[in-house]
């Protein structure tokens, strides 16, 4: 048995309404994720996806349930991962470096060594020149990439990501996706990854999770992704195995896309 | 930043030209007697005055004295305002309870609390500083307040997965984001610091812009009251620009903002 590094167990999550009525977002979440595994989570819009996340970052108390981080209760802010955020949160007072850099300085590390490290990742994620520059002088696709870095500099055992690349173009991208896989392959770092795009989903991922549609949505399907790696993200789209993947996890994946419409036009 | 000097050239042309516009017609509306010079003064005098009481050297203890009593007003003021600020945007129930408090003395009128504060503090500078706090402190404690509440949630979040403490939430986070609310504070609250110690010398003091200005007005020489309003209105231009320049190196992480738009003092 390979060691278990997030365990959800029974979790829910419930919210008030300012009208004051409960509303259940997500409930009976389990789930395993393997050590060095590559998770998606998958689901309608609003289903609580980002929840999830937030849980399992220690920003949110669940309602319901325990969440173990390498065995241990989690209580607080989990401090194994590192969470790149749906929404924009670069800091824009601070240059790409020193935002880059905020995680090691955050932790008191060496100022030098710091920058010195930072500026590497500057390089890495595709950032050459901008190191100076303030988010504010960056397109959307550079932030997400300075955001990368940021979140990965610290050596996290566990990076949490949320739709990272919902609003980029198809090539930023293709580009982008790729270079998560590398730093992944390269760290051994468990990623937890949530998008709504499920080929993104199974391209990248060694587990593909989908939850229901809300509210009350909970998990309906676990499908393991053995497609060999390293992957080439250009050409495994048109793989017959990658099809079969796709149309089976879609079929259940439909349904809750359907019933959230439904539940949408009804509201 | 080009397209702006382009456009801000001319327009200090043509700020200078109607200041210089109205002063002419003041000048010459008194010289020809349309206005009274008893009353209205003349801007040549004006001018005059001004330079004799820098050549005599008499207006440098009047203008060391209100600006000490300024600046200490600011100084204590901006401090107090930014630590309640913060306090109470970082506690709900203190804020809460507080509130109403808060409000009741926000409503006073300031200038009421003058001839106390000479009974309290003398005529000395120490009951300017305290009129002078009373104003500056609530400028900079509302906006302080506002600018930690609208802090960007994702952004403390952030910062608080990278590891941060709260001290450390507070310095990387809440203070650069509370900045550009404080600042608009600062711009205000000086002109504010300034007003309010000219106005406690006036009602009462020994020495200070104000009271040369009251002095003036007991033996109605007019010029001598626009002399010392010329004065402050210099005073105040001049620190105004000097927090201009702080914030725009403060806050160059903004995109480029207007700050011709927002007054001075
Ligand atoms: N802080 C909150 N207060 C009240 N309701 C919330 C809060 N956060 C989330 N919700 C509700 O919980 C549900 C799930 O939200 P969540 O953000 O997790 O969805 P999601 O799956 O991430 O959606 P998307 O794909 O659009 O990002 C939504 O119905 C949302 O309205
Ligand atoms: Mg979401």
């Amino acid at each position: 048995m390979s060691i278990v590094s997030v365990k959800l167990t029974n979790l829910a999550r419930r919210f008030v309404s300012p009208k004051g009525n409960r509303y259940t977002a997500v409930q009976n979440i389990s789930l395993d994720v393997g050590k060095g595994s590559f998770v998606s989570i998958v689901g309608p819009s609003g289903c609580g996806k980002s929840t999830i996340l937030n849980m399992t970052a220690g920003l949110m108390e669940p309602s319901e349930g325990t969440i173990h981080v390498f065995g241990e209760r989690l209580k607080g802010i989990n401090r194994r991962a590192s969470y790149m955020f749906q929404q924009d949160a670069l800091l824009p007072w601070k240059t790409v470096v020193g935002n880059i850099e905020l995680g090691l300085h955050l932790r008191g590390k060496d100022a030098k060594e710091s920058r010195e490290l930072a500026l590497q990742w500057v390089d890495r994620v595709g950032l050459k020149g901008f190191a100076d520059s303030y988010p504010y002088q960056l397109s959307g696709g550079m932030r997400k990439r300075a955001a990368m870095a940021q979140a990965w500099i610290v050596k996290p055992d566990i990076v949490l990501m949320d739709e990272p690349f919902g609003a980029l173009d198809v090539h930023t991208r293709l580009r982008m996706e790729g270079e998560i896989l590398r730093l992944w392959a390269e760290s051994g770092e468990t990623v937890m990854f949530v998008t709504h795009d499920l080929e993104e989903a199974i391209a990248l991922s060694d587990e593909v999770v989908v939850l229901s549609a809300g509210p009350g949505s909970t998990i309906v399907g676990q499908y393991g992704v053995d497609l060999p790696r390293p992957r080439n993200l250009i050409d495994i789209k048109t793989e017959p195995r990658f099809g079969e993947f796709y149309r089976a996890i879609w079929s259940d994946l439909r349904k809750e896309v359907l019933k959230s419409y439904e539940r949408s036009d009804e509201a | 930043m080009s397209e702006a000097t382009k456009r801000s050239v001319p327009m200090l042309v043509w700020q200078v030209l109607l200041g210089a516009g109205l002063l002419s017609l003041w000048q010459v509306g008194v010289t020809y007697r349309w206005m009274d010079k008893f009353f209205f003064s003349r801007p040549s005098d004006v001018a005059e005055r001004v330079w004799k009481m820098f050549a005599t050297g008499s207006v440098w203890a009047h203008l060391a004295t209100t600006m000490t009593e300024a600046a200490l007003s600011f100084g204590i003021g901006v401090f107090a305002g930014v630590v309640f600020g913060f306090l109470l945007a970082r506690n709900r129930w203190l804020a809460a309870l507080l509130d109403p408090y808060i409000r009741i003395a926000n409503a006073l009128p300031r200038v009421v609390l003058a001839p106390i504060f000479l009974l309290w503090f003398g005529l000395g500078i120490w009951s300017k500083v305290a009129l002078g706090v009373t104003v500056v402190f609530f400028i900079v404690f509302f906006n302080t307040y506002q600018g930690v509440r609208e802090v960007d949630p994702v952004q403390l979040d952030n910062a608080r997965m990278l590891g941060a403490s709260e001290r450390q939430l507070i310095r990387h986070v809440l203070i650069p984001s509370a900045l550009t609310w404080i600042f608009s504070s600062l711009h205000i609250s000086i002109g504010f610091a300034i007003i309010a110690v000219v106005v406690g010398e006036y009602l009462g003091a020994s020495r200070g812009i104000g009271y040369t200005i009251a002095q003036a007005e007991g033996v109605f020489d007019t010029t001598g009251v626009f002399a010392g309003m010329t004065i402050l209105a210099a005073v105040v231009l001049l620190v105004g620009a000097g927090v201009d320049r702080l914030e725009r190196w403060l806050l160059r992480w903004k995109p480029n903002r207007d700050t011709s738009a927002r007054q001075v003092g």
